[in-house]
Order: structure tokens, then C-alpha cells, then sequence
């Protein structure tokens, strides 16, 4: 009966106080993981803070090693967890924490905009719900994640590269433009030398050499428009293409305003179309979990946290009851 | 975000080589711009595999979960990083299938170790005065 038999994630499973914490605490750890520009030593205080309230009762340095590792036996492990153990108002909070923890500064990684959104369907909240939670959490709207595998991405997000490449497309224009120049000229003076040699032959071969002089001349003007040409529509295509990006930002910038009656739903954790004995009970439950007097033992900062989220349901309650 | 590997028909772990030739024979203009911009400069390409890999492993988590048809699983993301589902295994049954094996061995043993103590002692008992008997036997053959 070794205990090697067990993975490092299942121990702290099996010794933990309550399984949904720890599992919790993984799948956050998780979440915090893909936070860029973080420290380690800001991350494990994060998740401290976040988790105060959790009885896990063991420490965090084991959760967040496992998380680095990414081991995905012991994330699965623990999502079925937390899908099975969770009720519906747990699952809410444990989204709650999950948005907090992946935008203190405001913006998110691109990873955890999918790591978010595995998070909801997991736990069951639905798109809507999860915009209007992301929207009270951090001020702004849950836009669908950017995509770098297209090149439009990169435009945007590595303008040096571009000019960079713009310009050594213009410097090799330049020197071919240079090189053809030269060899114009040699050839001119190789026809002139031949000219010199040959300067009784000629009347008739000398017009042709005009003639093929001029067409050779023709050409070569016709291959420069040519190419400043497809250099104005390049331009003229990245201009349009940039525009349109602009576009669609500004459009998704302003969705429709989510009602003020789903909001206030939303902050008692409820979905749309709940009846006015849901919202008591809601209301009921959230002002026990968030009573300011709840945290008098703990510091003076989470009172004032826990006494701002209980003005906010009260708000949220007294709105519901005036229009239910 | 799209699988440009698996839309190029290539490994994640494709060397340049690979990747340039794929790129060459790559009949969508569209996809080749996207593809030429995303995996042949370096610093991009890397950050695509970290996303990458990052999709993969939630791809891989929401078959197993059970999630692949989830709301907020759907467009590129959902038609490149979907596998087929397996149920085979659910970590958690598997966990608990474990420990109540271990519980029952540790339950068998804290049962049988009565009677097996005993015939320990018992056994030592009687090597001790085989060999006792034995040496006395064997100075009395002697002296």
C-alpha cells in the first residue's frame, strides 16, 4: 500500500478537508497560471487572497506547482470534481472568482479567454450569464478572443515586423531598380562602342537598334507602373483592411445594453424569468453569505469588500422587488 | 483561432523546413498569407504554440468531459480543437475505485493480523527450540 500509487494531486485530494476547495483552488491556479506579467510570489498571493474563505486546510505551494505543470490527469480530476460537488449558487461564485483572478489589471490572456469559457460550460453558466458576471466584474464587455493565427492579428499587434518588412521589400526594389539602371547603361555603352565600329554599315541596322532601343524602354516604363501599381493596391488593401478592423472593434464595443432587471438578476445569481420567491431566496442566501458582520473577525478591508457586495445585492433586491 | 498545423496537414512540432514546403504546396492564397505571417517568423510562431498547445489540452479535457458540445465551445476554436469524445474514463470513479481497493487491503489485513501474529510467534517459537534441542543434542553427542 505505497503511496506512489497515488498522483500528487490525488493526495492533497484525499487529505484535503473539502474536495471542491481544493479542487477549486487547482483549476484557479490554473487560471492564474496564464496570467502574463505576474510574478510567482503575486500569483500564490492572489490565490491566498481569492481563497480566504476556502477549509481546504493545506497549503498552496503543492496546488500551485501541480498548475505549473499542467498536468492534465489532475486538472480533469479536478473539474470532475468541482462539476459534481458544485450547486448552482458555488458554481457562480467559483466563475466569480475565476474572472477576478484571470483580469485584476483589466485585460485578459488569450488562453484564458478559452480557459474562461471551459470554466462556464463546465459549471453550466450560460454565454449570457457569463457576459453580464464579466461585465459587473471588470467594467467592460466580454469580447470574443483575438485570433493570431490570422494575419490580421499580427498587423495589429507587431507593427514593427511589418515595417520592417515593408522596408526591406523597398530596399530591394530600390537596388533592383539600381542594378537594371547599370546594366542599361553598359548596354548602351557596348551599343555605342558597337556603333563607333560598325559606322558603315548602317543607315537601316542603326534603326532598328533605335527600334528596339525604344521598345526595350517601353517595356521597362511599363513594368515600373506596373509595379507601382500593385503597390498602390497593396497599400489601398491594407488601408481597407485596417479600416474594416477599426469597424468591427467599434461595433463590438457597443452591444446592446443588458437590461437592468437581468443585471440585478445576475448579481442575486439568477437566470432570466426567475419568480419573485427565487429572487427572496436568492436574495435570502447571498445576504447570509455576504453579511458584512460575517467578516467582523477578518480584516477591516474585507469588511468593507463584504459590506460594497451587500449593498450591491440589496440594490440588485430592492430594484427586483419594486418591478416584480 | 484555427489549427493552422492541422489545416497544412503538419505535426505541431514541424521544423521550417516542413513548415516552408507545406507552405509551398498549400492551395488556399488566403490561408498561406495567414500561415507565412503566423509560422515562419519566430517570436509569432511561438506564441501560437503556447496558445496552441493551451487549445489542445482544452480540446483533449472537453472530450473527456463530455463538453464538446458546450456554448461557449463553437466557430474555429470548436471545429479545429474538437476530438471525438471518450467516456472511457472518469478520473474521479477511477480515484475512488482506487481508494476503496486500498481501504479494503488495509481492512483485510487490520483483520487477519491477529491469527497471522500468532502463527508468526509461534513459528519462531518453535525454530528457537528446534535449534535449541539441536545444540544441546549435538554437546551431548560430543562431550
Amino acid at each position: 500500500m505505497s503511496t506512489a500509487r497515488f498522483s500528487p494531486f490525488e493526495l492533497l485530494l484525499l487529505k484535503s478537508r473539502s474536495q471542491v476547495d481544493t479542487a477549486t483552488l487547482l483549476l484557479l491556479g490554473w487560471v492564474l497560471v496564464h496570467r502574463q506579467h505576474v510574478s510567482e510570489g503575486q500569483r500564490r498571493r492572489r490565490l491566498a487572497q481569492v481563497t480566504s474563505q476556502f477549509r481546504h486546510g493545506h497549503e498552496l505551494g503543492p496546488v500551485m506547482s501541480i498548475a505549473h505543470s499542467q498536468d492534465l490527469h489532475a486538472i480533469q480530476l479536478a473539474a470532475e470534481v468541482v462539476r459534481k460537488e458544485c450547486s448552482k449558487e458555488r458554481s457562480l461564485s467559483v466563475m466569480h472568482q475565476a474572472i477576478t483572478v484571470a483580469t485584476d489589471d483589466g485585460d485578459i490572456s488569450l488562453a484564458n479567454h478559452y480557459i474562461l469559457r471551459f470554466l462556464a460550460d463546465l459549471l453550466n453558466v450560460a454565454p449570457a450569464t457569463l457576459g453580464t458576471l464579466f461585465q459587473e466584474l471588470t467594467g467592460q464587455p466580454l469580447r470574443p478572443p483575438e485570433d493570431p493565427s490570422r494575419d490580421a492579428y499580427w498587423q495589429t499587434h507587431d507593427p514593427a515586423y511589418y515595417a520592417q518588412k515593408a522596408q526591406e521589400e523597398a530596399d530591394a526594389a530600390q537596388r533592383e531598380k539600381a542594378s537594371q539602371e547599370q546594366a542599361e547603361q553598359q548596354q548602351r555603352a557596348k551599343a555605342d562602342k558597337q556603333q563607333e565600329k560598325k559606322q558603315k554599315q548602317q543607315e537601316k541596322k542603326q534603326q532598328k537598334e533605335d527600334a528596339r532601343r525604344a521598345k526595350a524602354r517601353a517595356e521597362q516604363s511599363s513594368a515600373e507602373q506596373a509595379r507601382a501599381e500593385q503597390a498602390r493596391q497593396e497599400r489601398a488593401r491594407q488601408e481597407q483592411a485596417r479600416q474594416e478592423e477599426s469597424r468591427r472593434r467599434q461595433q463590438r464595443s457597443s452591444p446592446p445594453p443588458p437590461d437592468r432587471t437581468t443585471r440585478a438578476l445576475a448579481v442575486l445569481g439568477l437566470t432570466p424569468g426567475a419568480s419573485k420567491t427565487d429572487v427572496r431566496r436568492a436574495y435570502r442566501r447571498m445576504a447570509q453569505l455576504h453579511h458584512p458582520d460575517r467578516f467582523y473577525s477578518d480584516s477591516e478591508h474585507q469588511v468593507a469588500l463584504a459590506s460594497a457586495r451587500f449593498q450591491r445585492i440589496k440594490n440588485a433586491y430592492d430594484y427586483l422587488m419594486q418591478t416584480y | 483561432m484555427r489549427d493552422l498545423y492541422q489545416r497544412l496537414a503538419l505535426t505541431p512540432d514541424a521544423n521550417n523546413q516542413q513548415i516552408k514546403s507545406a507552405l509551398a504546396r498549400c492551395p488556399n492564397s488566403a490561408l498561406r498569407q495567414d500561415a507565412t505571417s503566423v509560422l515562419a517568423v519566430a517570436p509569432h510562431r511561438e506564441t501560437y504554440d503556447t496558445l496552441h498547445h493551451t487549445l489542445s489540452d482544452i480540446g483533449r479535457l472537453r472530450a473527456r468531459l463530455g463538453l464538446t458540445h458546450g456554448a461557449h465551445w463553437q466557430g474555429d476554436v470548436a471545429n479545429d480543437f474538437s476530438l471525438p469524445p471518450d467516456n472511457a474514463i472518469s478520473r474521479h470513479d477511477e480515484l475512488v475505485d482506487r481508494v476503496s481497493h486500498a481501504v479494503s487491503l488495509y481492512n483485510r489485513w487490520r483483520r487477519l493480523r491477529g491469527p497471522w501474529l500468532l502463527i508468526a510467534v509461534f513459528t519462531v517459537g518453535a525454530g528457537i527450540g528446534l535449534a535449541l534441542g539441536f545444540a544441546l543434542s549435538l554437546g551431548l553427542g560430543l562431550g
